[in-house]
């Protein structure tokens, strides 16, 4: 959270002011004359075709409908005469964020995008003015003309835009009222639709360059460890292997096959041989990790307060009825469906790149620095993701295909195979936290103690051991999120952390660090209100009053709207009508909620039945409520709902990542299994409107899944799993 | 090495290559479909559906010497114009995300719906259940099964 506030508030600044260079660009061609860039986002050519620059990457998440729709709405072109471009790191994009993380495509761009729309509409409309010798305030903009509305003349974008480019630019551009909007808030497709379904839509994978080869790589097993030696004989038998390459500057060191063709690296790979250096993480294994950090919980040394409230201990002793849990999380992939790749061409003084990436700006200023090459001389091409989910914020394989390219004197494309990606990745760590609560005479609840230990994320340069010192309480800075933001007014609350690193690399998977404090939090509220014998969505209301304002550092959080999201999602599941049943089934409703980064309020419901002799889970219904602002488009929010809860689920019922002998166990899907179309439950999105400025909302929709299944199971059959994923298994023991 | 006449689309193509090699990396490397794609590598994730004869098959697991005679279909040539009812259905009902995953998607889906009035949910369950969609896009892929097999049948 530190660093998406962080990331926030930089943006923000390097936005602020436009870039207003009058510059012809020329990343593409074509035969007509760019006569109007206003800034870095719009550029208007004599055809009447009207550029958008994307700011960030679009991997499922819809900046590429999003973010055209907040330029749109202030510029008034029509959806038909425009362009969109990828923003390429450098150029006119300096100090201007592309980076794509932490739910903030929208937060980050809504006043930029709005201002570079209405600079460009006010010198175009001022053009108009100055061509007609009419007053600019005569004149208005529709649809990509200037109308003058008394003399009924009308004059294209394209024809003005010449005569717009010698405008004063606008210092501080009206930007319209919220009231007024024609698409902000309309619910619109998405502008790749098409593209997508002809498979005319490029990812990452379908770049294909001239002179071009492909190569895969076998990377060592074992964190920490190396290449000792390899024998490519046999590799280089193989037909249309062109090069056997060591590569030293990924996650892991290994040696690249390239051939003519992908088949042709492949083949070559399979009968390569290496030697390895296994290092000191030969033995590493992820339960014996959970034990450490069993041990690490009961010995309590290195903890850290990030929240404290009133008196926890104190109050816990002197409770009347004391509970107390411990809930677990393993390490998960992210296992987007199109696996890590890269195609590099490095030429003597300049190196281009073509890449899915969250993260331009860091392929670009690593592969600048490997190369020795100043970062103006590494240019980024940012195609579409197929998927992100976090594991794109990382340019390991940025930097392989880079190495690689300089190696071979040719441009290469780097292919990750499936089981590469699954076993060598940057994974969600594993976690362990462990709830005390105590209830009053009167059933009331009164101390709350979370204690977390886990990874903290070092990857994200999240708080130092030197800066944990000096950490402010109820700043954000506080880890992990979840707990130290806990939403519930509890009288006395102390929660706190200890880090816990293991060799395992691990970073940002979609919602970070939410998901264990969230399946923790949410999972023991039910417990303690089954404990004080009073109704789940009861217990949770009575800790959240309307107007009750949470103070966290910079950030507020608002226990009325967190409440009134629970109450929308209860009244839309129907969750005190009675559940349909059945002689062979179990059912039951579960329900949890969550603020993510102060700004996005979310409750779900779930349905779930269990069967009564096999003890199969199935998910048939998730309600889900929102109040996150200003919501941009409304059919993106919708869909960001139904995948969240998606990719929460995978990893309640399915998903996790075994190390065992300093490895990943499982490769493929078939291993680690995910949701797929018939374990889909239907799933309802309901929006609270708002005038507030926009939140995130591509994470939010995670955290709270896990435990409104746990709920709903324990509401089903009586048995509470506080380890995911919850497994039938697990029901039956 | 050997050579093959390969039919992609009502083409043939003249394919000097290892017979082992498979279909997927034929059409994303030598000719250029890549709108085929790779997901897993093993038939379980479903990204590189396409038709053979008529029926959909994984084409990571089905390599070139199985080719001769049969003819494939990829998403690339299941219509002149983007217009077969699966393609309108998942335009209409706005499924894509990320959309990596949804030629695979269509191509059993079209499949699916081929000369049928109405699907149920369970035979969507049966045909699309061994695909994957990370981004979840399941509801809406649903829902535009439906529409096009309702407009798929319209007279």
């Amino acid at each position: 959270m530190s660093s998406r506030r962080a990331f926030l508030k930089q943006s923000t600044l390097a936005s602020a002011g436009l870039f207003l260079a009058i510059e012809v660009p020329r990343t593409f061609a074509t035969s007509t004359t760019t006569l109007f860039e206003p800034n870095a986002y719009i550029s208007i050519t004599s055809d009447n075709i009207v550029r958008l620059w994307i700011t960030r990457s679009e991997m499922g998440q819809g900046v590429r409908t999003t973010l055209p729709m907040m330029l749109l709405e202030e510029l008034d072109a029509d959806w038909s005469q425009i362009r969109l471009e990828q923003a390429m790191p450098g150029g006119k994009f300096k100090g201007i964020r592309l980076r794509t993380s932490g739910s903030g495509s929208t937060v980050g761009t809504y006043s930029a995008l709005r201002k570079a729309g209405a600079t460009a509409r006010k010198m175009l409309i001022s053009a108009a003015a100055q061509k007609w010798k009419v007053s600019p305030a005569s004149c208005r903009a529709q649809k990509g003309s200037v109308h003058h509305t008394a003399t009924g003349r009308k004059m294209s974008y394209g024809a003005l835009a010449e005569l717009a480019a010698q405008q004063p630019v606008p210092d501080k551009p009206l930007l319209k009222d919220r009231k007024t909007y024609k698409l902000i808030g309309t619910p619109t497709k998405r502008s790749d639709n098409e593209a997508i379904v002809t498979g005319r839509a490029k990812f990452g994978l379908d770049t294909r360059v001239d002179g071009m080869l492909y190569a895969v790589m076998e990377r060592c097993p074992y964190f920490g460890g190396n290449v000792a030696s390899f024998d490519a004989s046999k590799t280089k038998a193989v037909p249309g292997v062109r090069h056997v390459v060591a590569i030293e500057s990924g996650l892991a060191p290994g040696v690249a096959v390239v051939g003519d063709h992908t088949w042709a690296a492949m083949r070559g790979r399979e009968v390569l041989h290496v030697e390895w250096n296994p290092g000191p993480n030969r033995a590493f294994d992820s339960e014996h990790f959970f034990n450490e950090m069993n041990v690490a919980m009961d010995r309590a040394e290195g903890a850290y307060l990030v929240r404290n409230a009133g008196d926890a201990p104190a109050a816990l002793a002197s409770a009347t009825k004391r509970l107390e849990a411990t809930y677990r999380f393993p390490f998960q992939a992210h296992a987007p469906l199109e696996t890590m790749n890269c195609v590099a061409d490095v030429r003597e003084h300049s190196c281009e790149i073509w890449v899915p990436t969250q993260a331009p700006e860091a392929a670009q200023a690593e592969s600048a620095k490997l190369l020795g090459f100043s970062p103006d001389a590494v240019k980024v091409h940012v195609t579409l993701l197929g998927g992100g989910f976090g594991r794109r914020l990382e340019v390991d394989y940025v930097r392989e295909a880079v190495e690689l390219s300089r190696a071979i004197g040719k441009p290469v494309q780097l292919v990750w195979t499936r089981s590469d990606d699954m076993k060598f990745g940057f994974f969600h760590p594993n976690d362990v936290q462990h709830i005390s609560g105590g209830l009053d005479t009167q059933g009331r609840p009164i101390a709350w103690m979370q204690r977390s230990v886990g990874s903290d994320l070092s990857t994200l340069g999240l708080p130092t051991e030197e800066a944990r010192k000096n950490l402010k309480l109820y700043s954000d800075d506080g880890l992990p999120w979840g707990s130290f933001d806990n939403p519930y007014n509890f009288p006395n609350l102390k929660a706190d952390f200890i880090p816990l690193n293991s060799p395992v690399p691990t970073g940002p998977w979609r919602a970070v660090f939410y998901p264990p404090t969230v399946f923790a939090r949410e999972s023991f509220l039910d417990e303690l209100a089954h404990a004080s014998e009073q109704d789940p969505l009861e217990f949770r209301l009575q800790l959240l009053a309307p107007g009750d304002v949470l103070s966290l550092g910079d950030a507020r959080m608002d226990r009325g709207r967190l409440k009134a999201v629970l109450e929308l999602a209860a009244e839309k599941a129907g969750w005190k009508t009675p559940l349909p049943g059945s002689a062979d089934r179990a059912w039951g409703r579960g329900i949890a909620c969550n603020v993510y980064d102060s700004d996005c309020y979310i409750a779900q419901v779930a349905e779930v039945s269990v069967g009564k002799k096999e003890r199969d889970i199935r998910v048939h219904r998730v309600v889900c409520a929102v109040d996150c602002g200003l919501v941009v488009n409304p059919a993106g929010l919708e869909g960001q709902s139904e995948s969240g809860i998606i990719w929460g689920l995978s990893a309640t019922l399915h998903g996790k990542i075994d190390f065992k002998n300093g490895t990943a166990v499982q490769e493929n899907y078939n291993d680690f299994d995910v949701i797929r179309m018939n374990e889909s439950p239907k799933v309802e999105t309901y929006i609270v409107p708002s005038d507030r400025d926009p939140g995130g909302f591509g994470e939010t929709a995670v955290p709270p899944i896990a435990p409104a299944v746990a709920n709903a199971i324990f509401a089903a059959v009586g048995k509470r799993v506080r380890d995911l994923p919850i497994t039938p298994e697990k029901l039956r023991a | 090495m050997a050579n093959f006449a390969l039919n992609v689309n009502g083409v043939t193509h003249h394919v000097a290559a290892d017979p082992e090699m498979p279909l997927l990396w034929v059409l994303r490397d030598f000719l250029q479909l890549t709108g085929t794609k790779y997901g897993c590598g093993m038939g379980v994730c479903g990204a590189c559906t396409v038709h053979e004869n008529g029926t959909p098959v994984r084409s990571c697991q089905t390599t070139l010497k199985q080719t001769p005679g049969k003819q494939y279909v990829t998403i690339e040539g299941l219509s002149r114009n983007g217009d077969h009812p699966c393609q309108k259905a998942w335009v209409e009902e706005d499924v894509s995300q990320c959309g990596y995953c949804q030629a695979g998607m269509i191509m059993q889906a079209a499949a699916l719906i081929r000369g049928k009035q109405n699907v149920t949910d369970q035979e969507i369950d049966a045909a699309l259940s061994d695909h994957v969609c990370r981004c979840g896009t399941y509801t809406r892929m649903r829902r535009a099964i439906h529409l096009a097999a309702r407009e798929a049948s319209r007279p």
